[in-house]
């Protein structure tokens, strides 16, 4: 717990100091914070394998009344995911600092996102998710609007979009806490019935977290936002923030919601994921700008991750909750190097446009091998993270014929994640007419979006002990 | 001890992987090291693979495990079946690297093409000596990925075109694969392939499962086999360069497809589930008809690689009227098809593309009197031709005597009718080219005649660059070889009837 603790005090203090006092080493000093809070996450992941999960009281006061933190398997799994993309997109932010003026407050916010997703992974009632998924928004919001006034539009919309889920979100929370009294999850998981203002609440909880989390049909602010933001920003957006509001729908569904309410609801959800795959891909197939592409991927992929839980809650299969999270830590990374690699091209060609990746593998063959590795991950090739989630989102599928259906949605919708990823590799391959880079491409900078790509892939070496430990850390 | 048995089916992957991706680093100019880097991959790797098929002719088993999945590791495991993809792939692979480095003199962005060529050996490898469903799926899906780069080396509108046409096919293919997998994995574990296969026993309760877990699987194996109507990519990616068209049609693609089938039908499903199932028929079927189709396409093109190419669709799926035909006789036809259309086929490729480089050759009707200019490369084209259509004693016939006694044996009769069409098919398309490159009128001009000159100077003493026509005489030979010492102990023909004794138990 006190790693725990420590891999979220680190980030929190560090973003403070930043913001008081600006050191011209800051990018550094977050590097190397981002990798302490790296090292303690670790640390906590191994004692919650050893002792088991721990809670702890914030304030002394006891349990109804108390903030409650809480250590499971999954939340040190995720501070660890957390600590590593923000480790993995620091050192590339840090390598690429000097191309943009105005970018000095990304720093501390930086480390503000990161405490408080670190503090949303450890939160264990509802009122505390609000607060931290408040935070997460306003900082992310502040994050996008660095991009200069190109991103002041997508920014307000963000903030107005986001600020509307929270209150739906806290409407809910008001509701449950009206009937029940309490708002510790794990005291709620005992308590609740399946009345109808549990139903009103959760449904209004869940379209809030669907519309922060831009989970489809909700998700039409984030194109334009992810894509106009700067690209360490994109890729921290893309690869870990939009997962918060997942992990807390998740947490009201599996522990709050009643039994009797899942299969309804898993239904709409494995659709919406469904439908999410796909117009997201279309969507993604016909953008024109690079960026945008890369952020409508953003869209179809999280429908995997509600496919996953619909799909969980419809059949009521524990087993599921493996592919969500795989999902997740393998999409973070792989979209962390695609939008890494996507920002790379489009500042060395100095067009945003897909059509302007011409001979890409000839002028940047790395971070174009960057992209299309990151995109074999999202479109599940093997031996990729990737396609350890498709794999474990498959094999219940397959089953009974009565599931075969979904078989075909899973199916066209790798196609789809294929079609818009293969779109960009194809161009790169032209050779009629190379585009020639306005300045020398920054061969460090390429390694740096490769590296996520290659730690996805690499998932593959820790597949047998990562899924055992998944399967044995199930709630 | 250590066991250096289990280090050599990964150590084979190896020694065409290792090398790839020291080229991708090398800069353009530095193609001494580039060729001596495929070259030691290429020895290295015959030289494993001779010790492997020692081993395996004494009844040594070969197996390397790895963990990957929790209940599916990736396991290379050599047996018999495996060793005849991988003698063939590595055996030409010898020879395409070498006209690949005489053919591609000289152009730009070698160190990626060479790259790219040793991953697709390394995969190509990989799905030969894969153990189990998953390893196979895994390095099937590698070979798309390292195939793609060099159907589109050219990087020109129309390569790039195909590239699309390629990818959309055999990514579905793959995904196909994928579901197929997962299905006969949720049925059955991850098993290792096993002569006879191990799903016999769920026939009784699991039909209709089995029956979507064998269509999935030949449906997205029969995108790379180019059965028809799965085959569009193949024509199309003929824009490739044609060491690139070699590897397509005779080394790895299309004949890792063909070989999965054969996996499938034989390794996990095994003869009794297939005939109790009912499986094979619809395939059968689907084979003639691929057969007669390619033939009857090929006939009609006036591109020369584009009628090589409608000659491989038809050509490939001999192997996979062997394995439908399920039956010992037939199974040996298919298998021994399997090596002897390779050879046949990489030749004809050689050849074609020495015509193209060397006179500007591109068509059927430009062919006239080619004879007289490039006898050698003509003589060896003339075997490949020959082969195709069956004449004894080349390899082709082999394969057609074995597959039309294997019909017979099983009393599907109407087959031999298929393969007399098919036959008689490959003679009018075949023929008229020997005609017209020995007896016809050679042109005054050549569309585009190059010579090539050596480091002093001087110009090439053979008919083309000797990079370009000594593999084309090697594959020519060994065309006629392997038809007239078939009798042989380590002949292709001996070697499936090996396998064939394995997976029926005779």
């Amino acid at each position: 717990m006190i790693a725990a603790l420590l891999s979220l005090a680190i980030p929190m203090l560090m973003g403070l100091l930043l913001l008081l006092h600006r050191p011209a080493a800051a990018p550094w000093l977050v590097v190397l914070g981002s990798l302490a809070s790296l090292l303690a996450a670790i640390a906590a992941i191994l004692s919650v394998t050893t002792e088991g999960a721990a809670t702890m009281q914030l304030g002394g006061w006891e349990t109804p009344l108390a903030i409650r933190f809480r250590l499971s398997p999954l939340s040190a799994l995720l501070l660890v995911f957390t600590a590593l993309i923000h480790f993995l997109v620091a050192l590339y932010a840090a390598r690429t600092r000097g191309r943009h003026p105005g970018m000095g407050d990304y720093w501390p916010l930086s480390c503000l996102l990161h405490a408080s997703l670190a503090a949303l992974w450890l939160s264990a009632d509802l009122f505390n998710l609000y607060v931290t998924l408040e935070l997460l928004g306003l900082v992310a919001v502040a994050l996008v609007s660095l991009a200069g006034r190109k991103s002041w539009r997508p920014s307000l919309d963000y903030l107005l979009l986001s600020l509307a889920g929270s209150l739906l979100y806290l409407l809910g929370v008001a509701l449950l806490y009206g009937r029940y009294g309490v708002l510790d999850v794990a005291l709620l998981a005992e308590m609740t019935s399946d009345d109808r203002v549990t139903r009103l609440s959760i449904v209004s909880m869940t379209l809030g977290l669907m519309l922060k989390g831009a989970l489809w049909p909700l998700h039409l602010w984030l194109p334009a936002a992810h894509a106009s933001a700067p690209t360490p920003v994109s890729a921290l957006l893309s690869g870990v923030v939009v997962k918060g509001p997942l992990f807390i729908l998740w947490l009201l569904w599996v522990e709050v919601s009643s039994a009797e309410f899942h299969r309804g609801a898993g239904l709409g959800m494995a659709l919406a994921g469904v439908l999410a795959l796909l117009c997201g891909g279309w969507q993604s197939l016909r953008a024109p700008l690079l960026k945008v592409v890369v952020a409508y991927s953003t869209v179809a992929q999280l429908g995997y991750a509600l496919l996953a839980l619909g799909l969980l809650l419809l059949w009521d299969m524990p087993r599921l909750y493996m592919a969500l999270w795989l999902f997740v830590l393998a999409h973070g990374l792989a979209k962390v190097s695609m939008f890494l690699a996507a920002g790379e091209m489009q500042e060395t060609c100095g067009s945003r446009r897909v059509s302007a990746m011409k001979g890409a593998t000839q002028t940047m063959p790395l971070a174009m091998f960057a992209f299309a590795v990151a995109g074999g991950s999202l479109i599940g090739l093997p031996p990729s993270g990737g396609f350890l989630a498709k794999w474990e989102l498959l094999q219940p599928v397959v089953q009974q014929p009565d599931r075969w259906p979904w078989l075909v949605a899973i199916l066209a919708g790798t196609l789809m994640s294929a079609a818009y990823v293969f779109r960009v590799v194809v161009v790169s391959f032209d050779r009629a007419s190379p585009r020639h880079p306005e300045y020398r491409s920054d061969t460090w900078a390429q390694w740096l979006t490769l590296l996520p790509a290659l730690l996805v892939w690499g998932m593959a070496l820790i597949s047998t002990p990562l899924i055992l430990w998944l399967a044995e850390a199930a709630p | 001890m250590f066991d250096w048995y289990a280090l050599l089916p990964l150590a084979i992957v190896l020694t065409s992987l290792i090398p790839g991706l020291l080229i991708f680093t090398l800069r353009e100019d530095q193609h001494q090291l580039r060729t001596r880097l495929n070259l030691l991959g290429v020895t290295l790797k015959l030289a494993l693979v001779g010790l492997m098929v020692i081993g395996v002719n004494r009844g040594q088993s070969f197996r390397f495990e790895l963990p990957f999945l929790p209940d599916a590791p990736l396991v290379l495991h050599a047996d018999a079946l495996s060793l005849l993809f991988v003698g063939l792939s590595s055996l030409l692979w010898l020879a395409t690297t070498i006209y690949a480095i005489g053919y591609l003199e000289g152009s730009p962005l070698r160190s990626r093409f060479f790259g790219y060529f040793s991953l697709c050996v390394s995969a190509t490898v990989g799905v030969a000596l894969a153990g189990n469903l998953v390893t196979f799926l895994l390095f099937y899906e590698l070979l798309t990925l390292a195939t793609f780069p060099l159907v589109v080396h050219r990087g020109t509108r129309e390569s790039l075109r195909a590239g699309w046409i390629y990818l959309a096919y055999t990514i579905s293919g793959g995904i196909l694969v994928l579901m197929g997998v997962v299905v006969v994995h949720g049925l059955a574990g991850n098993p290792e392939f096993v002569p006879g296969g191990y799903l016999g026993p769920l026939v009784e309760d699991q039909a209709a499962t089995l029956r979507l877990g064998f269509f999935l699987l030949v449906a997205g194996l029969g995108v790379k086999a180019a059965l028809v109507p799965l085959h569009g990519w193949l024509p199309r990616a003929m824009v490739a360069p044609a060491p690139v068209s070699a590897l397509l049609h005779a080394v790895a693609v299309v004949k890792a497809g063909a070989f999965g089938i054969v996996r499938i039908m034989y390794d996990v499903y095994g003869e009794h589930a297939v005939q109790e199932l009912d499986l094979a028929r619809p395939l059968l079927w689907l084979a003639a008809f691929t057969i007669i189709y390619g033939s009857l396409k090929a006939l009609q093109q006036q591109g020369l690689k584009k009628r090589l190419a409608y000659s491989t669709v038809s050509q490939v799926s001999y192997i996979t009227l062997g394995a439908a035909l399920v039956g010992p006789l037939a199974m040996v036809g298919g298998l021994v098809h399997l090596v002897h259309q390779g050879l046949m086929k990489v030749t004809l490729f050689y050849c074609a593309g020495n015509f193209a480089e060397t006179l500007g050759v591109h068509d059927v009707r430009e062919m006239d009197g080619i004879g007289r200019r490039m006898p050698l490369t003509m003589a060896a084209f003339t075997i490949g031709a020959l082969g195709m259509i069956g004449v004894p004693p080349t390899a082709g016939f082999i394969s057609k005597w074995y597959l039309g006694i294997g019909a017979l044996e099983v009393g599907a009769d109407w087959v031999l009718l298929v393969l007399v069409i098919s036959g008689l098919l490959n003679a009018a398309y075949f023929l008229p080219l020997i005609y017209r490159g020995w007896f016809g009128h050679p042109p005054a001009r050549w569309p585009q005649e190059q010579h090539w000159r050596d480091a002093n100077g001087r110009y090439e003493r053979f008919e083309t660059h000797w990079m370009l026509l000594f593999p084309t005489l090697l594959t020519a030979l060994a065309t006629l070889l392997v038809g007239v010492v078939a009798g042989g102990e380590l002949s292709p023909l001996a070697w499936s009837r090996l396998i064939v004794s394995r997976e029926f138990d005779l």
